[in-house]
């Protein structure tokens, strides 16, 4: 017989699971095919243990020794290859206090831990606060960490040679409990090429399953922007004084390009990483939509480009009276109405317009309005119905999150209850309740293009939608931990969400599949952002570190200090050159976010040659402080004017 | 406990002690459990708790927080299918009180008393605020407006850098001209080299300058709406610290000006503005207290502050700026620029002097002295009453001399009542000789003993709070014995908590096994009448107590079906009108409370 003994375990494990779950057929035929008779399955007790992967006969004795034996080694050697070996430590260390815990010596297992838990790297601390509660076997099912440590490999990324010299020393030793770990739970991914330094590591280690491996990031992303749809052939009936309008009468067939207005020429060019635009299915555009575009083209003209040399205006909205309660807050578009969402499962939604809030008219006087009027839409208001801010009642859990749609009419809102609400702002009532998730949902956000949304939960899913579905369309299972934050490719081909596991992952929308995971983070994400341009994702989170990744191989480019609490929200200029960032710090701060692209442009990047990140303050360009008031969301008006949205904290302040 | 705190890794936190599990074991009902079911119970719980505290960090983050509320724990444990903890609630900060008696410490959360019937009856309860949106300008083209809804512009911590080390200020601006000084400096190299503090400059915007003129004409004009306008202006604006300078200059000059000049309306209102500075938040006051004390100092004890000093109410000031000087002293006293005790020695130093020094002088120092607090005025003028009482007693008893004399001694005798009367009260056991009095205090003393008798005679005014605190008998049971006589907790001389919160500690203490009851009932009968745990509160009462603020309040126990009891409460005679919470009617009567309450009184 082939296989032998150890995968005989295995194959007994796997034939245990299918019993256990009734599955007669695949375990008739997984019998025949393996060649196992019943009267095999016997030890139990080696089947269980297969299962754990952590039944060990190793002395445990041996344990500490073997860490010892392994560190010494790692001092020795010469310094180019000290550091990459310096990454195996803490993932050994792991394994061997579970491995311990899991074998019944919690004695041993605490010393090693108190012995050398405090000398792993920072990052680590956290985690190994998380694992050194589990002090029994216990413990350890159905804790989330264990877990993960358990049923995944912890990816170390290393250079041929250093690999080939860690290889050499395990073989010289023949530590057998050293041995096992390395080869049960370590996945070393090799590349040809220099050992990194201590700081090139440091930059994107602190994930909790390790680096991503090259092949993570291997597929093509198309981070581009696709021709923006036509919408010249209704530009005219936004009537101006424009010479080059007139020419562009409605009938005109959209061929015929006046390139005198600046508008539209504009992005004639069609990006070469743009996906095709039938990529994924999108609705078509409504007369009103194309109008509304137009708008947005021409207010974009009147636009001031921010640069160093320009200096920002910032207007800040502060709720008052709302001693941490407010959880979220969202701005639409055209920064006509922000909603607030509430710890008591409260919505709000607030005109920031002199435009009141108007309601529907009813069903009745709707069907005394002549349809092909030119300004149906107006007559379809109730004008006695305006106010300044309306509430939406719904939900019944802290709502962690509210997103408008582009074209004003729907919003969603998450909650700790599970759901996802879609209401209606111009009935203000809910439409849809999209349940799935089976735990609290952290986000959820509206595609760019409308129709699709997204959403991310505490039962480590983010998941794709769309407002006519009541079911998700895509579930985007990975993490291994809480999905904290999610947001749309301005193209709205892919998704990224940041995660509780530290780790910033990119997902196609139309297979569901991951295609960029970046590590570097140091504590959960909380925020996300995309560049304008659309290569680019910036993420911030606890860390209080900004890190800005090039989608297009999934390297680092920059990690941005300077904040001094969680950062929980980002957004980028309209215009592309400055992000901002807002935190807890209760300061904004505003960085050159141009000279960063033209600083990592010059150098030459591939797939397997790392870039520098880099580092330092030298593009923070400005930072204002709020009167103890911790910022929500920032958002920039399509003439680039950053609004701002903070929580006047009048509590900590009187206490303090 | 096998890894209870180790001190040199913090991977393993405490553990619940077997202790506290007995504890909680034995409030539900279990009277003994066995130490290793304990010990596992313990590890147990403190794991799950520690799990479920992880959790709700969870739900804080998602929330925009770093503090974790109550609600965040209810969320973790609905995710983990539990059911919430229903019936707490804290919207605010939750400070852990602190009490020691006896070598023990406990902490424990305030729990303040809820009168049921106010609940029922009061329907119009306070509904909280809307939550509504303001919009203003965080920064315009750059530059931050200095609104009030914007932080001040230079922040407190800047402006005392600034004030220590004014370099850093002309270092900014002048990033240019660096290489300047470097160049001067290595020509200079050979020779002597000395390093000259260089000026900051405080230029002034022409709005700024506008405002100075605006405020402070305003400030000493005739307009008494237009003043309180400015003066909220000063108490408030954040972005004032950069003419502070000009400011003090001008109240300084003013001070000068108009106390030769006798003007006394004038100098009320410069000690008003002085008044508003202090109470801005936002200004680094300490660059300019060496010339504002001054100033204040001579509102109180200047020989002639008006024209008329027989008619005008000169003592109205000398009030006034004495309380702005014990301001100044409770906000800026350090250890290292002792302005306290400066200040003190200032004005009893005055106090020593002999006949030269005029009346008004005199009751300038004391009401300085008196602002300070009940232990200045211990130390400092009780002492020297009698040669006071002989002073005045010249003035007020002996031939006319001058009208002047006369009205000032008059309130200097009052104001030397009003203060000492609740001191002396309690330095003086009742009852009350009218010799011991005159003994001590000399011609004052008999009308201070008539001022004490009145103060006996009114009912205290205290606020009474009251809580629950269920703790582990041993705790109790030590605390009981060691110091059955008194407790005297934090015997703080100086109260200067500025915002008023009591600090009362109750301990209910819940019936236990039967010899223990028998053991607490028994020890404090003996010596209830001297049980007495002392400490100390502020007074939550108006500024008329402020000067007792120090005064020890007494706690009486009160033992549960001790016929001992009756007499605990009938002693003090201030006890059962105030303790309408605490005690059910019936304990006037002699019946015991129904529970082990310490109630308090002062």
């Amino acid at each position: 017989m082939h296989p032998p003994n150890p995968d005989k375990n295995q194959l007994l494990a796997v034939l245990q699971v299918l019993k256990k779950y009734n599955l007669k057929g695949t375990e008739e035929l997984l019998k025949k095919e393996a060649n196992i008779d019943e009267s095999v399955e016997s030890q139990d007790s080696d089947v269980s243990s297969v299962l754990t992967g952590y039944k060990s006969d190793g002395d445990p004795e041996k344990y500490e020794d073997c860490y010892m034996e392994l560190k010494r080694f790692i001092e020795s050697s010469l310094d180019i290859y000290k550091h990459e070996l310096g990454m195996i430590l803490y993932p050994v260390l792991v394994h061997m206090y579970l491995e311990l815990v899991y074998n019944g010596h919690t004695e041993k297992a605490i010393n090693l831990m108190k012995r050398y838990g405090p000398e792993q790297d920072c990052y680590y601390q956290d985690d190994l606060k998380k694992l050194a509660l589990v002090t029994k076997r216990d413990h350890m099912s159905g804790n989330e960490l264990t877990d993960t440590f358990k049923s995944n490999q912890f990816i170390i990324r290393m250079s041929r040679d250093t690999l080939s010299l860690l290889k050499r020393h395990l073989h010289d030793k023949k530590a057998s409990v050293l041995m096992n770990i390395v080869q049960e739970h370590l996945y070393f991914d090799m590349y040809e090429g220099v050992a990194r330094n201590k700081i090139q590591i440091n930059a994107t280690s602190g994930a909790v399953i390790g680096e991503a491996t090259r092949q993570d990031n291997k597929t093509k992303v198309y981070y581009g922007l696709p021709k923006a749809p036509d919408i010249q052939s209704l530009a005219a009936p936004v009537e101006d004084e424009d010479d080059g309008l007139d020419a562009d009468a409605p009938d005109k067939p959209k061929k015929k390009k006046p390139k005198k207005d600046p508008l539209f020429s504009k992005k004639t060019k069609s990006d070469p990483n743009a996906p095709p635009v039938d990529r994924i299915p999108i609705p078509d555009l409504k007369d009103n939509d194309k109008l509304e575009k137009v708008k947005a083209l021409r207010e974009a003209s009147k636009r001031v480009n921010l640069n160093p040399e320009t200096s920002p205006s910032i207007c800040c909205y502060t709720l008052l009276n709302a001693n941490h309660t407010v959880t979220c807050a969202d701005i639409t578009e055209d920064s006509s109405m922000l909603a607030v969402g509430f710890s008591d499962s409260l919505v709000k939604v607030w005109t920031l317009v002199p435009q009141k809030l108007r309601a529907l008219k009813t069903a009745n006087q709707l069907n005394d309005i002549n349809i092909d009027a030119e300004d149906v839409l107006v007559r379809m208001m109730d004008e006695r119905s305006g106010e300044t801010s309306r509430s939406l009642f719904g939900h019944s859990g802290n709502v962690y999150s509210v997103s408008f749609a582009p074209d004003r009419t729907l919003l969603l809102s998450c909650s700790e209850d599970t759901t996802i609400r879609l209401w209606s702002l111009q009935i203000w009532t809910c439409l849809v309740v999209y349940k799935g998730h089976m735990f609290p949902v952290w986000d959820v956000k509206f595609s760019p293009l409308g129709y699709y949304f997204a959403s991310a939960s505490n039962d480590r899913t983010a998941r794709l939608w769309a407002t006519d579905h009541y079911q998700p369309l895509r579930m985007f299972a990975g993490h291994f931990s809480d999905v904290d934050c999610i947001q749309f490719h301005p193209n709205s081909n892919y998704v990224a969400t940041g995660s509780s596991d530290r780790r910033v992952c990119l997902w196609d929308c139309t297979n569901g599949n991951h295609v960029r995971l970046m590590t570097g983070h140091k504590s959960p994400i909380h925020a996300l952002a995309f560049s304008i341009c659309g290569r680019f994702l910036s993420s911030a989170g606890s860390d209080c570190k900004i890190l800005v990744w090039d989608l297009a191989h999934g390297h680092l480019v920059a990690e941005l200090n300077g904040h001094n609490k969680p950062i929980h929200t980002l957004t980028f200029s309209r215009c592309g050159n400055i992000l901002v960032s807002g935190s807890l710090d209760c300061t904004v701060k505003m960085w050159d976010f141009s000279k960063l692209a033209d600083d990592s442009s010059s150098e030459d990047v591939n797939i397997s040659h790392n870039p520098e990140v880099k580092m330092g303050d030298n593009y923070l360009l400005w930072n204002y402080g709020t009167k103890n008031s911790p910022l929500i969301h920032l958002h920039f008006t399509r003439r680039n004017l950053l609004l701002a949205i903070g929580m006047f904290d009048g509590i900590s302040q009187t206490s303090t | 406990m096998t890894n209870k705190s180790s001190p040199d890794s913090d991977l393993y936190g405490t553990n619940f002690s077997t202790e506290s599990i007995k504890v909680i074991a034995e409030s539900i009902g279990i009277q003994s459990l066995q130490d290793d079911a304990a010990k596992e119970l313990a590890d147990d719980i403190s794991f799950k708790l520690k799990h479920l505290i992880q959790d709700a960090a969870k739900f804080m983050h998602r929330a925009k927080r770093i503090k974790l509320l109550h609600s965040d724990i209810d969320s973790a444990l609905k995710v983990k299918n539990l059911e919430p903890q229903y019936g707490f609630h804290c919207a605010e900060n939750l400070p852990f009180r602190f009490a020691s008696g006896g070598g023990r410490e406990l902490h424990f959360i305030e729990d303040k008393e809820v009168d049921l019937n106010d609940v029922i009856q009061n329907v119009n309860t306070k509904a909280p605020l809307e939550v509504t949106l303001r919009s203003h300008w965080l920064c315009i083209d750059g530059v931050q407006p200095a609104i009030p809804e914007n932080p001040p512009p230079l922040a407190k911590e800047a402006q005392k850098i600034e004030s220590i080390d004014p370099v850093n200020k002309i270092s900014k601006p002048n990033k240019d001209s660096a290489n300047k000084p470097s160049a001067r400096k290595q020509k200079l190299k050979n020779t002597e080299t000395v390093q000259i503090k260089q000026l900051a400059t405080h230029e002034l915007s022409v709005e700024q300058q506008l405002y100075y003129k605006e405020i402070t004409e305003a400030c000493v004009g005739s307009d008494e709406t237009r003043r309180m306008e400015a003066l909220q202006s000063m108490a408030s604006d954040p972005g004032l610290h950069e003419m502070l300078p000009r400011m003090c200059t001008f109240i300084i000059e003013g001070v000068r000006v108009n106390v030769v000049q006798n003007n006394l309306a004038l100098l009320i209102y410069l000690m008003r503005m002085v008044k508003a500075l202090l109470d801005n938040q936002s200004l680094y006051l300490e660059k300019y207290l060496h010339e504002l004390i001054p100033a204040v100092t001579t509102c109180i004890v200047s020989r002639q502050l008006c024209v008329r000093p027989e008619l005008d109410n000169h003592w109205a000031l000398r009030d006034f700026a004495s309380r702005l000087m014990s301001q100044i002293c409770k906000n800026f006293n350090t250890s290292t620029n002792n302005i306290q005790t400066r200040i003190t020695r200032m004005f009893s130093s005055a106090l020593q002097q002999d006949d030269t020094l005029p009346l008004s002088s005199l009751y300038g120092a004391l009401v300085g002295l008196i602002e300070l607090g009940a232990e200045v005025i211990k130390t400092f003028i009780l002492p020297r009453v009698t040669t006071i009482g002989e002073r005045i007693e010249v003035h007020l008893e002996g031939p006319q001399v001058s009208n002047i004399d006369k009205i000032a001694s008059g309130h200097i005798k009052q104001l030397l009542l009003k203060v000492l009367a609740p001191i002396v009260k309690n330095i003086i056991d009742p009852p009350d000789h009218i010799e011991t009095y005159q003994l001590n205090y000399g011609y004052l003393g008999g009308a201070l003993q008539a001022a004490v008798l009145k103060a006996r005679a009114q009912p205290v005014m205290a606020t009474t709070t009251y809580s629950n605190v269920v703790c582990s008998p041993n705790i109790m049971q030590q605390s009981f014995i060691n110091t059955n006589r008194a407790i005297v907790m934090n015997q703080g001389n100086r109260v200067t908590t500025p915002t008023g919160n009591q600090k009362i500690v109750f301990v209910t203490q819940r019936p236990q096994g039967g010899g223990q009851q028998q053991q607490f009932s028994q020890q404090p009968a003996q010596n209830s009448p001297n049980t007495v745990v002392k400490f100390v509160s502020n007074a939550a009462t108006a500024s008329t107590q402020k000067i007792v603020t120090t005064q020890q309040k007494l706690v009486v126990v009160g033992i549960p079906g001790s016929s001992a009891s009756s007499s605990v409460v009938s002693t003090p005679s201030v006890v059962a009108n105030k303790s309408v919470n605490l005690v059910p009617k019936a304990s006037e009567e002699g019946q015991a409370p129904p529970d082990d309450d310490i109630i308090s009184h002062d």
